[in-house]
């Protein structure tokens, strides 16, 4: 069975008395140690998708099953914690807390477990380690330069060791050479450690290193596309 | 006016925190204004009274008492144009709780020196003519629902009277014609409660009409003058400086009240200053973009202050006009009697608003200052 | 909470302008909360304690204050011979007979008139009284002119420093004593022989008998004893209660006018808080967002921003509350209308009063913070994300 299965999913938003149909009828299916790139003009709905799939957001109509939960008949309090534990989100201008240290932040999700004090800890440290800032951690997002923002951001996503990594443009805000360290790291995350990851990108490059893309264009999709 | 039309479109922007603004100066200066009032109630007296009117008391303070052989001399006196007098009864209607002043007069003298209680001819002829009746004030009365016909008992407070209570029938229902009588009193005949009095003949206070008021001082000491060196020693005064003196009884209220009054205007300078520093902040941008079209710095002090004064005045209004439908002494029925009335008159209202905007220009200066110096560059930089 | 210290804090340092402001805003308020009851504190606090808890004090039936009682010199004996009196060192009963007048004298502050007590005393008044020291000069001799002043009484009321001639009641009485007693009442007072002080103030009988029991508990007797005695038209209360009476209308008075002005003053910071929360909120959406993504539930962030509001009304209590004690100690006085006479007393703030100016503040930030707390929980989290 696949880790996550999209089923006719529709996605319109409200603006006064007009709809605006955002995506249309999406079916997917992804499996799990996927490396899984969206693609698509702007406005064709890929940040949407990648919402709904973090339950940020809720479909319309359709069904989502991720791991065997429909997580689109959850309550807001169920879907918080289904998210704490199943996703980590890495984000297009990093969304690090300002004012808390690089060893705060990753450890934020950890706040929401019961681990105790030693053991989010060894998580965090782990995490820094692997995305190869273990020396940093005390520094705080503005002295860090915008390639290692988006490493703290990654710790921080894989930190709980989720399900599922969700990328929205991980290097639409960064210069060459720090988005082909992120785009390495994320690769290394996949093929290593085994991580189910779904990219949203509209760099060709980025797309390069996914294992599988699909196009969405004006909200559904065009057919797959296998890359190895 | 454009420059009007802009602030209001900007204030109008946040609505929320404009309202809350406006809502901050309003409760302070519907507090101000009510102090301000209460410090005006308890003045009122002293400040309405009368320039032919002196009191004469015991030297020894104003609990004790003067025979009454006192009022022949002091009528005599060069200056005297004419007397009456009164005690403090100090009775207690069914409850203690239920405090109220009652005074035993010489009823014809009395309203005669005293044209402020203002009574119809009928009234104050069945008054004079029922020596057990009694005429109140109409704040009095509609505090206990008294009507004229009523009958009320008073039990003895101070021993003096004797130990039987005493029974009025109200005859009249008095209004006060200004602040130097208050409506919450009730007067009854003195010889009444001397007939019953353990001790005949005592007086607690004369009221002596002088024929100039700018021999007061004079005609003051040539009475006290009269009775020093005798077992009944007085005291004159002016009825300003009797009146003064009850009020300073309470305390330093001009310290206190004002104290308060200031502490009120930080707290606002603080909440309004600090909204329009917000305000700022947020607009860094529009700010930067009306510089580079050409405002110059002047006008976005005053478009920043403006906005600032309005939000204030708007606030100041409300408050002030709250104040002034909302407060009138009577509707507090505190310690029935000790609180003079007040209510919030025109003059409070106007120092209330006059206050806002005070606070307004205050609040808003750093703010516009700041804002009117922003450096273009450094402002389209700033991601907000 | 680990959240809320490190994130909630440090954020609200991070504006300091702004959390300064609210603070102070705050501050103002709970420090006019704290000085207007300490008023009342101290009024009531010199009352109190002027009352010993093995004294009693006898009026007639029904009168609610000692100027309005009457005690029969006749009937004095009938009182102290009552085995529940206890007896001094010379085997005489400790009871003190008493009259209270008032005398005009000029305050020092405004040179207006003070409605200043005078006491009658017997001989043996402070014995019953054993809590007043005398701090210069000597107690009274009986029998003669010689008068006692209350310590607070010569500081606010003219001509009464020791060796004064005080001229009152047509005569001259000279001040031999100055005594204080932990700011009771009785230090606003002038103490004079009562046998001289009746025909002097035109009085014929005292007004109320202060006796000093073998023990507290003998007070129940002492009631019921007197109560049996139909010569007797007389009412024994215990010392501390008479006297809590005596204060309570006054202290109720300031209490609720200073209760209601500061929560109206408070309404006005309350809104200054709100205000500055929403700010915050709106600042901080995409954080807000962030932190709802990483699975950070409303309730938890609800909490969260309430729990700031709160902590940075916290600081201005305990900013407001520091801006408030000097005035602790202060003196000043009023006219206690249930004996018509001045009490000069102290500014007295407590550890209990700053406690509830604490939590008043608290009360302030949670008022203020609710609805921006829940309105920062409210956004939906994709919309959150997307702000600049």
């Amino acid at each position: 069975m696949a880790l996550i299965e999209l089923r006719d999913v529709t996605k319109a938003y409200r603006r006064d008395a007009i709809e605006i149909p955002v995506l249309e009828r999406v079916t997917l299916s992804v499996s799990e140690g996927d490396f899984l790139g969206l693609m698509g003009p702007s406005g064709s709905g890929k940040s949407t998708l990648l919402n709904l799939l973090a339950g940020i957001d809720r479909p319309s109509s359709g069904s989502i099953v991720i791991g065997g939960t429909d997580i689109s008949g959850l309550s807001e309090g169920a879907l918080a914690g289904w998210r704490a534990r199943h996703i980590g989100f890495i984000f297009q201008l990093y969304n690090l807390i300002p004012v808390l240290t690089a060893f705060e932040n990753v450890e934020l999700p950890l706040l929401l477990t019961s681990l105790s004090k030693k053991q989010r800890r060894d998580h965090v440290m782990t995490a820094l380690d692997i995305v190869g800032l273990g020396d940093r951690t005390k520094h705080y997002p503005r002295q860090l330069s915008g390639g290692q923002e988006q490493r703290v951001a990654i710790a921080r996503a894989i930190v709980t060791d989720p399900t599922l990594l969700l990328a929205d443009e991980p290097t639409g805000d960064l210069d060459a050479k720090s988005a082909a360290e992120v785009l390495v790291l994320l690769r290394r995350l996949n093929s290593e450690f085994k991580k189910t990851i779904i990219m949203v990108t509209h760099d060709p490059h980025a797309a390069e290193r996914a294992t599988h893309v699909v196009h969405l264009e004006k909200g559904t999709l065009a057919e797959s596309m296998e890359v190895t | 006016m454009k420059l009007l039309g802009l602030i209001v479109k900007s204030a109008r922007r946040s609505k929320r925190r404009t309202a809350l603004t406006v809502m901050s100066v309003a409760v302070a200066v519907f507090l101000f204004a009510s102090l301000r009032a209460i410090l005006d109630g308890f003045n009122a007296a002293a400040a309405a009274s009368s320039s032919t009117r002196i009191i004469t008391i015991r030297s020894t303070s104003l609990i004790f008492a003067m025979p009454s052989s006192h009022t022949q001399t002091i009528r005599s006196i060069p200056g005297v144009r004419d007397i009456t007098w009164a005690n403090w009864f100090g009775g207690i209607y069914k409850d203690p709780n239920n405090f109220f002043a009652q005074f035993a007069i010489d009823a014809e003298s009395y309203l005669r020196l005293y044209p402020e209680i203002e009574l119809s001819a009928s009234e104050r002829e069945a008054f004079f003519a029922d020596r057990t009746g009694a005429i109140v004030g109409d704040g009095l009365a509609q505090r206990f629902g008294f009507k004229v016909g009523d009958r009320i008992v008073l039990q003895v407070g101070i021993p003096t009277y004797g130990s039987q209570d005493f029974t009025f029938t109200i005859r009249g229902i008095y209004r006060a014609g200004a602040a130097a009588v208050d409506n919450q009193s009730m007067f009854f005949h003195w010889k009444y409660a001397d007939e019953r009095s353990i001790e005949a003949g005592q007086i607690g206070w004369f009221v002596v009409e002088i024929a100039n008021p700018d021999a007061a001082a004079q005609v003051s000491a040539a009475i006290d003058q009269k009775f020093s060196n005798t077992p009944y020693e007085t005291k004159t005064d002016t009825e300003q400086q009797f009146a003064s003196s009850f009020v300073s009884m309470f305390g330093n209220l001009n310290v206190l009240l004002g104290s308060i009054g200031l502490a009120i205007v930080l707290t606002t300078l603080f909440v309004a200053g600090n909204t329009m520093a917000m305000s700022v902040r947020e607009r860094t941008t529009e700010i930067a973009v009306m510089r580079t079209l050409g405002f110059p710095a002047r006008a976005i002090f005053l478009f920043i202050a403006g906005e600032g004064l309005l939000i204030s005045i708007v606030g100041g209004l409300l408050g002030a006009g709250l104040a002034w439908a909302i407060v009138d002494g009577q509707n507090f029925g505190v310690s029935g009697g000790f609180v003079p009335p007040f209510g919030v008159t025109g003059r409070n209202v106007l120092i209330g608003v006059a206050l806002s905007a005070l606070i307004g220009v205050l609040a808003g200066a750093v703010p516009a200052t700041m804002a009117s110096r922003l450096k273009i560059v450094d402002a389209l930089r700033r991601v907000a | 909470m680990g959240l809320v210290a490190n994130y909630n804090l440090r954020s609200m340092i991070a504006r300091k302008g702004t959390a300064a402001m609210t603070a102070m805003g705050i501050a103002m308020v709970v420090a006019v909360f704290v000085m207007t009851l300490a008023i009342a504190q101290g009024f009531q606090k010199t009352l109190v304690s002027s009352g010993s808890p093995d004294n009693a004090i006898v009026l007639r039936k029904g009168a609610t204050a000692e100027n309005v009682s009457a005690v029969a010199r006749t009937q004095l004996p009938l009182i102290e011979s009552l085995p529940q009196v206890a007896r001094g060192d010379d085997g005489k009963p400790l009871a003190s007979p008493e009259l209270v007048v008032i005398i005009a004298l000029p305050r020092f502050s405004n040179n207006q008139t003070a409605n200043v007590p005078v006491r009658g005393v017997g001989p043996r008044a402070f014995q019953v009284r054993e809590s007043l020291k005398f701090v210069e000069g000597r107690p009274l001799t009986p029998g003669t002119r010689e008068i006692n002043v209350g310590r607070l009484a010569v500081g606010r009321f003219q001509g009464l420093t020791l060796g004064s001639d005080v001229r009152f009641a047509s005569q001259t009485w000279k001040v031999v004593g100055v005594f204080s007693g932990d700011d009771a009442a009785f230090e606003s007072e002038v103490w004079g022989d009562v046998d001289l002080m009746i025909p002097a103030f035109q009085r014929n009988g005292y007004q109320s008998v202060t006796v000093k029991l073998t023990d507290a508990s003998a007070f129940e007797s002492f009631e019921s004893v007197i109560a049996d005695d139909p010569r007797l038209d007389l009412r024994p209360q215990r010392e501390i209660a008479f006297y809590a009476d005596q204060s309570r209308v006054m202290t109720t008075v300031i209490r609720v006018f200073g209760t209601f002005v500061t929560a109206i003053l408070a309404i006005g910071a309350m809104f200054g808080a709100m205000n500055t929360m929403y700010a915050a909120v709106a600042y901080r959406k995409r954080e807000i967002g962030t932190l709802r993504a990483l699975g950070f539930t409303r309730r938890r962030i609800v909490a969260a921003f309430l729990a700031e509001s709160i902590a940075l009304a916290l600081i201005g209590g305990v900013i407001g509350c520091l801006l408030a004690l000097p005035v602790h100690g202060l003196s000043t006085g009023t006219t206690n209308m249930a004996s018509f006479s001045e009490v000069a007393f102290k500014f007295r703030i407590t550890p209990a009063l700053l406690g509830g100016g604490l939590l008043f503040a608290a009360l302030m930030g949670a008022a203020g913070g609710l609805l921006p707390a829940i309105g920062a929980a409210r956004i939906p989290i994709a919309r959150a994300l997307r702000e600049i």
